[in-house]
């Protein structure tokens, strides 16, 4: 080990040596300059699906030209590993994650530092990080969506819980266990219904042989084409499909007295800690919660803004028509860990 | 009278050969470069074996043995599935009166240069039930959803796999039969054997030796393969692996799934060297003479349209398809316009990386492979033998597990070097070695020694007899192992998906992410020029098997 | 001065087993012709390259033009020794023509003299209009005079030459050796000659070297090689010779075909060898003789017997054309030398032959 602190040390004073903009730490965020004169490369870590982020990084890029956006797409956890890996050798400027529980359980580990955006204040309770370390920036529910050929109006589930019925073996499609959303899903189920039955829940789903892809697109294409009968996504999928011109349906589940509610969770951005361009980064921030880039989401993706008084597109349906179910995401990530051991132990594929 | 006769011809027969003194600076070099390559096998064993125990009980009650049974399956059909039709494809080229004998080989050949998760994205959009392209078209001819075999799961992925990975045994195969004197067949039909029972009986054992390490190169291939299992979801350890990364917060459990994939590697690993130790088929002496054709007669329209099949559904289908995607890509106004960009990066940027990334890798494989390589053709005795291999063992590290040790490895020791495309060269350089190996240590086999002593004797330090007589001379050969490298890195996938910096990403890596969103029109353009990209040097090495 | 001395080299390759070359001496003066000669694996190979200094032994001394190059101490690689080589396999550079393979070794000269050495090296080797050729263009023996010339023109002190013309075929290996024998002597080169073939080194060796296990046998002329060899191993591997037993008597030796009268200074009763050439060996047919005819080899001039005594061993016998005795002829066999036999005692040559010096 000693000869491995040595080499570390040496390392160490050679980075410091050739690379000054690697020491940037601790140092208190400076202010934000004019909007106008970012440059650099920024060094954005996405797990959002990569044409649902695009168009709204076009629109930053249109107004700073001179930056230069360098995205690594992933999932959340590959992401998230990514980060914690680089905790002392900091690559990345910003992280866009698809749930809160990461971005919730990686300030834990203080990967992020704090940026309080003045937009942030439109913001509803609940969708800024501890000490700012994470801004929300849209929303999403957990949806049944269907194949309107193939299941006729009103015999599709309209609970999770329905999905393990065995009339529907085998024309189930949800995404996997690398999935953030589908990750969140399970960690709220855990807080509103207990480990057991979560565990029950996911063992039946397995015995009901549901298709588990690795995003909800495939899901979606493949309901939308029929393949699948059923699946379990955001949304939005639901209606990027229709857009296509699909027949599909879309349930919002468990809204029935003493059902646990529609399951929503959020999408958030963070600076990461080290950051190289903390301006642009901060810019970014800004700019995804203004009305222009808020109304992209939302008009482009369906996703329901965070800030107020930015429309809805207008077959979404407004989140207050439904009863949601109430997770305390601080607890939730603080648990993550049980969440992953609960879908390694069913083999949750 | 003593009889001198068995004198010359002992003289003749068995030349002594002295054992001359390693180089030291050469040795070293040569050492460096196995301690280099097997660094991150070694790691990932270190890991894997301190894994914990909890872990490892974890994953036998879990994984272990649904992978293990997983991938072994795949691996045992594509072998099979390579080797019938490889062989198959080969003899017909080489060995009948096949009419267009000439351009079926290269037609035949060709798929080498379409990455197998590419191939496969095509055959998912044609075939996926209901939705896909073929049984749209039976749906609506009938009038009604059509229900056709899924291309999903173990049966699709051995099918796709076999596909795109059958050229591997083709070609060697077809070197095989093209050099295999014609007097083996002659000598056994003369002993009363049918053709077919010839073919059986003396030309596919004769074979055997060159059949058998390529198929076994194909299901090392298999073991590493992560973007045509992943988009079939059929679960391997590859895929294992790769989600474990992208799952919870701990390497422990990739490492020891990955320790076990590297035992299963070696092994085949090792049977594969022992194959090719006893690939020795005769060169083309002056007695050679191509062997007759055989007559297909009334089988020739069957054969055609055999080889139809696997042509078109290997090349023609994919590359047709890809284009009528990218044409629909480039008439769309919008998609011209937005389309191919991932932030600030464009096409073009994905091209260049791929190009330089891959050309780097080539070049350093070719360079890191010279003193390994030298050594073992020059010395040939146990240690240099053993580093040779030991240099070779890149086949056996899948791209998961390089990314996986990599990850771990550089951000531990190597920091600066962290997010750099380098370590993506470096992945590179650590999988594909072994291909830079091969070529130069056969060309170097070809230079004789007494060449370059020649050159001393002539004035020349080693070091320039070197440079001056021996690299001229298998450069040739330097460059089949650099096209060869350049090849295989530009179609590597998971080792890039992991280890890229943010804004480098390759052709592999977009035609990835955007077949798995679904977004076919932007994946094809780019899908299609790292085809292109690949097709150059492969147009090169086919030419050097005497196409 | 010796151009080249070799003293007690040897050179073991293996830690086991015997050496290689073991303790080696020789030397050769200016404008000498020095064949190597053994069977294969005896260490004359390894001889030359010791003396190129494409191999280092582990002790001797090799001093070439008065300059030591190889000793316990000291060891010049062979770039920087000023020998010439010509290989087995020729070992011509392929991507080179005939003109650049000349003058590979004259690198680092003028211009001028670079032109004006090669082409006169190309003209001695009779490839004067073959310049501009390609080794692959070249046959089997315009091949072998270009390595020739290659290794002439730095004009080196000692030109080796390591089995030659081992890749031709018999009929121009006759010939190539008596154009090389010309050319070499033509500018009074010094040069060592391997070859396993006797017949050859005794044409083309001013002096030979019978090598065996390693070991230097004897050093001589060609003809003290032949007629007084040092060993029976000499003997045996220079060719057509039969071995006999005899005891050694007051009257001369006693063997199965004749008494010999001939002084060996050896007490009576010791057995010794005698070495017989097919000349040194009459016949006659006797119907009651033990010897019997076991074939007829027509010479031309002269057929050549192979006979089997009545104790089983093997002798062959001379006669004119003329003398024909069909194979199952009972013979009486007689020695009729005319000279002194090379006898052994123990398997060496006794009384030492006055002729031929042995070395160590």
């Amino acid at each position: 080990m000693n000869f491995r602190s040595a080499l570390l040390a040496v390392l160490a004073l050679l980075l410091a040596a050739c690379s000054p903009s690697t020491t940037v730490q601790f140092t208190p965020t400076p202010a934000v300059e004019e909007t106008t004169g970012l440059s650099g490369p920024l060094v954005i870590y996405s797990a959002r699906s990569e044409p649902l982020i695009q168009p709204v990084l076009d629109a930053f890029q249109a107004q700073y030209p001179e930056v230069e956006i360098r995205i690594k797409s992933g999932n959340n956890s590959e992401l998230a590993n990514a980060l914690l890996e680089e905790r002392n050798n900091p690559q990345a400027d910003v992280f866009i994650t698809t749930e809160l529980l990461t971005v919730q359980s990686l300030n834990q580990e203080g990967v992020f530092q704090s940026y309080r955006s003045p937009a942030a204040a439109a913001l509803p309770e609940g969708f800024t990080g501890p000490n700012d370390s994470w801004t929300g920036l849209t929303r999403r529910a957990r949806v049944i969506m269907y194949n309107t050929d193939l299941v006729p109006e009103g015999e599709a589930p309209t609970s999770i819980f329905d999905l393990t019925d065995p009339k529907w073996r085998g024309q189930i499609a949800a995404a996997g266990s690398a999935n953030g959303s589908m990750q969140a899903q399970i960690a709220a189920m855990r807080q509103l219904v207990g480990e057991g039955v979560t565990e029950a829940w996911l063992r039946d789903l397995l015995a009901n042989e549901v298709t588990f892809f690795g995003g909800h697109t495939d899901v979606r294409k493949a309901v939308g084409a029929g393949e699948f009968k059923i699946g379990l996504v955001n949304h939005y999928y639901y209606h990027l499909q229709k857009e296509e011109g699909s027949p599909v349906g879309i349930v919002y589940p468990d809204q029935g007295e003493g059902q646990i509610g529609l399951i929503t969770n959020a999408t958030a951005i963070a600076i990461v800690q080290g950051a190289k361009n903390p301006a642009a980064a901060q810019a970014l921030v800004d700019f995804l919660l203004t009305p222009e880039g808020q109304e992209i989401f939302a008009r482009l993706n369906f996703e329901y803004p965070l800030v107020e008084g930015v429309a809805l597109q207008p077959d979404v349906a407004p989140l207050d028509e439904f009863r949601l179910a109430d997770v305390d995401v601080a607890a939730a990530a603080l648990d993550l860990d049980e969440t992953f051991d609960l879908m390694e132990r069913v083999n949750l594929p | 009278m003593a009889d001198l006769a068995g004198f010359r011809n002992a003289a003749l027969g068995r030349r002594f050969r002295a054992r001359p003194r390693l180089n030291r600076p050469v040795t070293l070099a040569a050492t460096f470069v196995a301690a280099f390559v097997a660094i991150p096998l070694v790691y990932i064993f270190y890991r894997a074996v301190t894994g914990g125990q909890e872990v490892w009980l974890r994953l036998v009650q879990t994984r272990l043995l649904g992978l293990l049974a997983n991938t072994l399956m795949l691996a045992a059909a594509v072998t099979l599935g390579t080797l019938v039709v490889g062989v198959s494809m080969a003899w017909l080229t080489e060995r009948t009166d096949l009419p267009g004998r000439r351009a079926w080989r290269w037609l035949l050949s060709l798929p080498l240069a379409i990455p197998p998760y590419i191939g496969a994205v095509v055959h998912v959009a044609l075939l996926r039930p209901r939705g896909g392209y073929i049984p749209q078209f039976l749906g609506w001819l009938a009038g009604r959803p059509v229900d056709t075999p899924s291309p999903f799961g173990f049966w699709g992925a051995a099918f796709m796999l076999t596909l795109f990975m059958y050229p591997y045994v083709y070609l060697l195969s077809a070197a095989a039969f093209r050099s295999m004197h014609a007097s083996f067949e002659e000598a056994a039909r003369i002993s009363g054997r049918s053709t077919w029972s010839a073919l059986w009986q003396v030309t596919l054992p004769i074979l055997k030796p060159a059949l058998g390490a390529g198929a076994l190169l194909v299901a090392l291939d298999i073991l590493a393969e992560y973007g045509t299992v992943a988009l079939l979801r059929y679960e391997t350890f590859s895929a294992a692996i790769f989600l474990q990364l992208s799952g919870r917060y701990d390497r422990s459990a990739a490492a020891v799934l990955s320790g076990i994939l590297l035992v299963l590697a070696i092994l085949v690993l090792w049977g594969e060297i022992k194959f090719q130790g006893q690939a020795r088929f005769d060169q083309l002496g002056s007695g050679w003479r191509p062997a007759r054709l055989l007559r297909l007669n009334q089988w020739k329209t069957p054969a055609l349209l055999a080889v139809f099949a696997v042509v078109s559904m290997s090349l023609l289908v994919p590359v047709t398809v890809l284009s009528v995607w990218t044409a629909q890509a480039l008439l769309e106004p919008h998609s011209l316009a937005t389309t191919f960009r991932s932030g600030s990066q464009g096409l073009w940027n994905y091209t260049w990386n791929s190009l330089w990334s891959a050309g780097l890798a080539a070049l350093l494989a070719v360079l890191l492979s010279l003193p390994v390589a030298y050594l073992a053709a020059r010395f040939p005795r146990r240690l240099t033998q053993a580093l040779s291999r030991l240099s070779q063992v890149g086949y056996a590290l899948p791209g998961v597990v390089v990314a996986l040790s990599l990850i771990l490895i550089v951000n531990r020791f190597l920091p600066f070097l962290y997010a750099t495309p380098l370590v993506v060269v470096l992945a590179y350089v650590l999988r594909h070695m072994p291909q830079a190996v091969r070529s130069s240590q056969a060309s170097l086999a070809q230079v004789s020694p007494s060449m370059e002593e020649a050159a001393q004797t002539l004035g020349r330090t080693s070091f320039k007899a070197f440079i001056h007589v021996t690299l001229p001379l298998i450069l040739p050969g330097l460059f089949a192992g650099a096209a060869l490298v350049f090849l295989t890195s530009l179609k590597e996938l998971p080792a890039t998906l992991l280890l890229r910096p943010a804004g480098f990403d390759t052709l592999a890596v977009r035609v990835w992410i955007w077949a798995e969103e679904g977004i076919f029109t932007q994946a094809a353009p780019a899908a299609l020029l790292l085809i292109l990209a690949a097709a150059g040097p492969l147009y090169f090495l086919l030419r050097r098997e005497r196409f | 001065m010796a151009t080249l001395e070799v003293k007690n080299l040897t050179k073991q390759f293996t830690s086991e087993g015997l050496p290689a070359v073991q303790d080696v001496s020789f030397s050769l003066s200016q404008g000498e012709i020095l064949a190597l000669v053994g069977p294969s694996g005896c260490g004359k190979t390894t001889t030359l390259r010791l003396i190129a200094g494409l191999e280092q032994p582990e002790a001797g001394l090799v001093i070439l033009g008065g300059r030591i190059v190889t000793d316990s101490y000291l060891f010049v690689p062979p770039e920087k020794r000023s020998v010439g080589m010509v290989f087995q396999d020729h070992a011509l550079f392929p991507h080179l023509n005939v003109f650049e393979n000349v003058a590979f070794g004259l690198a680092g000269r003028p211009r001028e003299v670079v032109r004006r050495e090669a082409a006169s090296m190309l003209k001695l080797v009779g490839l004067e209009d073959m310049a501009g050729r390609y080794p692959h263009e070249l046959s089997g023996g315009e091949r072998q005079r270009v390595a020739l010339a290659r290794a002439m023109a730095p004009r080196p002190i000692v030109i080796l030459l390591d089995e030659p013309f081992s890749n031709l075929d018999a009929d121009l290996r006759a010939q190539i050796r008596e154009e090389v024998r010309a050319i070499l002597k033509g500018i009074g080169a010094t040069a060592i000659f391997v070859t396993h073939d006797q017949e050859e080194a005794l044409f083309i060796g001013d002096r030979l070297a019978v090598f065996n296990q390693g070991r230097l046998e004897q050093i001589g002329t060609p003809e003290s090689i032949f007629h007084t060899p040092a060993t029976r191993f000499v003997a045996e591997f220079m060719g057509h010779t039969d071995f006999l037993p005899g005891e050694v008597t007051r009257e001369g030796i006693l063997t199965e075909i004749g008494l010999l009268a001939q002084e060996t200074g050896l007490p009576a009763g010791e057995k010794v060898e005698l070495a017989f050439r097919a000349d040194d060996v009459t016949i006659r047919p006797k119907a009651e003789a033990g010897s019997l005819v076991l074939a007829r080899h027509f010479k031309g001039a002269v057929n050549i017997y192979r006979l089997r005594l009545p104790s089983g061993h093997l002798v062959h016998a001379l006669q004119p054309h003329t003398h024909i005795y069909p194979p199952g002829t009972r013979v009486e066999v007689i020695a009729d030398p005319g000279h002194d036999l090379a006898c052994f005692y123990q398997g060496k040559a006794v009384p030492p032959a006055e002729s031929s010096a042995r070395l160590n």
